[in-house]
């Protein structure tokens, strides 16, 4: 992915894209897999939690 | 320019990256105190008829969830010791030591400053201490 098109999607998303959100979550979903584990074991809600919680927070990103 | 392109674009994804890094840990965080306040919840219909024709129902849960989910004492002095205790430093080192809650948790929990929560810890400790040298030496 080429840097205007990053950035791009994350101003959309920032601002409320739900369709760039849904792109910088497909993007980074290796992260929030691995951060979707307790005790050595997949949690599901965990992931469900960390992808609302992504949704709520991005627009506090400072670009 | 090229490279100034580059390391422009390096420079925003590995911010954002670092940022959801953070907000990915901090929120684990958040899940995983929820999971463990919530293990404590009963619910108003979980509770047993009994308790509710007695006069302080709440009392009476705590007391039994203490009873049956308190500390193990492996030695019995040390019981004997521990309810000599007032009830709110019985209450306040069950939640540090048995539900493993911070000082700042319990503090919320009862209603007090986090201040008085250390001053209750470190005076009930040295209760116990006390106690149980004065019944070592009556032991021996």
């Amino acid at each position: 992915m080429s840097k205007e098109e990053f950035r791009s999607i994350l101003i959309g998303a920032v601002s409320g894209n739900h369709e760039d959100l849904e792109k910088i979550l497909e993007l980074y979903m290796p992260l929030i897999e691995k951060n979707s584990y307790l005790n050595g074991n997949r949690d599901e809600d965990l992931k469900q939690y960390l992808m609302i919680h992504i949704a709520l927070q991005i627009g506090k990103f400072p670009i | 320019m090229n490279h100034q392109e580059k390391s422009e674009r390096d420079e925003l994804r590995a911010r954002f990256t670092g940022w959801l890094e953070v907000t990915l840990y901090r929120a684990k965080l958040n899940y995983v105190k929820k999971l463990e306040r919530d293990k404590g919840i009963v619910y108003v219909d979980e509770l047993p008829e009994e308790l509710w024709a007695s006069e302080n129902p709440e009392k009476n849960w705590i007391q039994r969830i203490t009873e049956s989910e308190g500390f193990q004492f492996e030695e019995e002095r040390l019981e004997k010791a521990f309810h000599t205790l007032s009830e709110q430093r019985q209450e306040i080192l069950s939640m540090l030591f048995v539900e493993e809650q911070t000082p700042k948790e319990v503090a919320g929990r009862i209603s007090c400053s986090l201040r008085h929560v250390y001053k209750q810890r470190s005076h009930a400790l040295k209760q116990l201490r006390k106690m149980l040298e004065e019944g070592g030496e009556d032991n021996e």
